[in-house]
């Protein structure tokens, strides 16, 4: 499988008190990418970087087969991007800002904009700049699509919207997903909307990538694991221990990642009981992979 | 492309242009809204060349004006919006920055056409005294660099981060400065002056600015 995005050694310092320091991200061509971190951690940064907006301090970045900032017009043709904040001109309609819109992209469908216009109740004649937060956000997601790019990057795209009018984006979003089998790269920090939708995650902190995986296996890999009399050292473990914190006596709580059910048998191997084995919904895992990533600095 | 910057330039400068229209068309006719009469003798026509002359003055600051409110207006949405969507459009940086100028040297054409149009008509109306002649192509010609000189160099300035206006507001402080200094040391030296000199006299690049504005000459 080839990848839509590509990142290798990725570095980037725009002042003192921030850096992206090594990133290597794989965002697989046609998957549901999510970009999950917290506020800060770098998502917008990385996202900039990637469509050629700001340059690398270092490293290589591959967008759609082709070298990144070198090749960024003939890229930025192929993607729809929407930026974490509205930024269109306020002093033209929306009707003016789909023709503006429409002159720079060869690929743009002009059917396709008619219907999410009519779909998303926007008033063409109203200037951008008297649209509500939620017209905006439905506005940019409609450019966004009716360009028809192989390649939808998002950020944070539904940041700060009303129930409805996320469910009206994401509903938009997946349909032109499955039609076009489009790659679609979203960065949020909201973790349960990003459970619905994507195939893939990477987690981003502090301007370091704290895991990169498909979502069922990160999911499904970690657990949180009640043990009884457990072993002091556990570097034998097949499985990553993200965290033990004493329990009950002679119990212990662990979190551990790349979980699988035969691996109980260490614990056997090891004179421990496994007493229980509790799934973590993403939020969760989000907040254990953080804190253990955060745990060895602090 | 070309139209859809175009358009989005018209709906920030259109009441610059319109107001800068009105005013070069205006200017020429009220220089010479003295010199309708015939019967003006040697004393009448050195007072219509001072007024001429003292109107003047003006047509290089509706230039400059011109040119510093279009090039403003011209970057106004890609300073509101932080450059995000100019940057993330698929053309090159250079061909972007070469359509918004050439979007802002569209719109004023407008006043120059205007400044043209003001003159041709003033110096057809008037009667000009014997041994003076009106000069309405080459005032609107100069009218025009003029403009374009502005525009350009408010463009370019626009153009650049809030770093580089602060390096060139540095530069010049550090001449003031040192003008200054120097003055309160008793050290002979006219920087400013030489700076002007450079600046402002021909072949500089502020040349057009300076000197006689006149729509009616010997």
């Amino acid at each position: 499988m080839t990848n839509a995005i590509e990142t290798r050694g990725l570095r980037y310092r725009p002042g003192k008190g921030f850096e992206l320091s090594d990133l290597n991200l794989h965002v697989p061509a046609g998957s549901v990418y999510g970009f999950l971190g917290p506020n800060g951690s770098g998502k917008t940064t990385t996202i900039r970087l990637a469509l050629g907006l700001l340059r690398p301090g270092a490293g290589h970045i591959t967008v759609l087969g082709e070298s990144m900032p070198e090749n960024a017009p003939r890229v930025l043709a192929r993607i729809g991007y929407v930026p974490e904040q509205p930024h269109l001109d306020p002093t033209l309609t929306v009707r003016e800002l789909l023709r503006f819109q429409a002159a720079f992209y060869s690929t743009w469908d002009w059917p396709r904009a008619e219907q999410l216009l009519r779909q998303f109740q926007l008033d063409e004649d109203r200037l951008f700049g008297r649209l509500s937060k939620g017209q905006k956000a439905k506005l940019m997601i409609l450019l966004a699509l009716a360009q028809r790019g192989e390649l939808l990057v998002l950020d944070e795209p539904t940041d700060g919207l009303d129930p409805v009018v996320r469910r009206d984006i994401l509903a938009a979003l997946l349909e032109y997903v499955s039609q076009g089998g489009a790659t679609v790269f979203i960065s949020s920090h909201l973790v349960h909307e990003l459970e619905r939708i994507c195939d893939w995650v990477a987690v981003l902190d502090d301007g370091r990538l704290v895991t990169e995986s498909p979502m069922e296996r990160l999911k499904n890999g970690i657990k949180r694991l009640r043990v009884a009399r457990p072993p002091a050292d556990p570097r034998a473990a097949p499985f990553a221990l993200l965290a033990r914190e004493p329990a009950n006596g002679e119990f212990e709580t662990w979190v551990v990642r790349d979980w699988e059910p035969t691996m109980a048998s260490y614990f056997d191997a090891a004179g421990a009981t496994l007493e229980d084995v509790v799934d973590l919904d993403l939020e969760d895992a989000f907040v254990e992979l953080l804190r253990t990533f955060r745990a060895p600095r602090s | 492309m070309f139209r859809a910057i175009l358009y989005s330039q018209w709906k920030w400068s259109r009441l610059i242009v319109l107001l800068g229209s009105i005013a070069g068309f205006a200017l020429p006719i009220i220089s010479l809204q003295g010199a309708a009469r015939a019967d003006r003798n040697p004393l009448q026509t050195q007072e219509l060349l001072r007024a001429v002359q003292s109107w003047g003055t003006l047509y290089p600051i509706l230039a400059t004006t011109l040119g510093l409110l279009v090039a403003i207006a011209t970057w106004a949405p890609d300073h509101r919006g932080r450059h995000i969507h100019a940057l993330s459009l698929p053309l090159p940086r250079w061909r972007y920055v070469l359509l918004r100028f050439a979007g802002g040297v569209t719109l004023l054409a407008g006043p120059i056409v205007a400044v043209l149009m003001g003159a041709v008509l003033a110096t057809a109306l008037a009667t000009i005294p014997p041994g003076l002649q009106g000069y309405p192509l080459a005032l609107a010609l100069r009218f025009a660099l003029a403009v374009l000189v502005a525009y350009a160099v408010f463009f370019a300035v626009s153009a650049g981060t809030t770093r580089t206006a602060g390096i060139i507001l540095g530069v010049i402080a550090t001449v003031i400065v040192v003008q200054i200094v120097a003055g309160v040391a008793n050290i002979e030296l006219d920087l400013w002056g030489k700076l002007a000199i450079v600046i402002l006299n021909w072949p500089g690049p502020l040349a057009v600015f300076t000197g006689r504005w006149m729509l009616v000459d010997v």
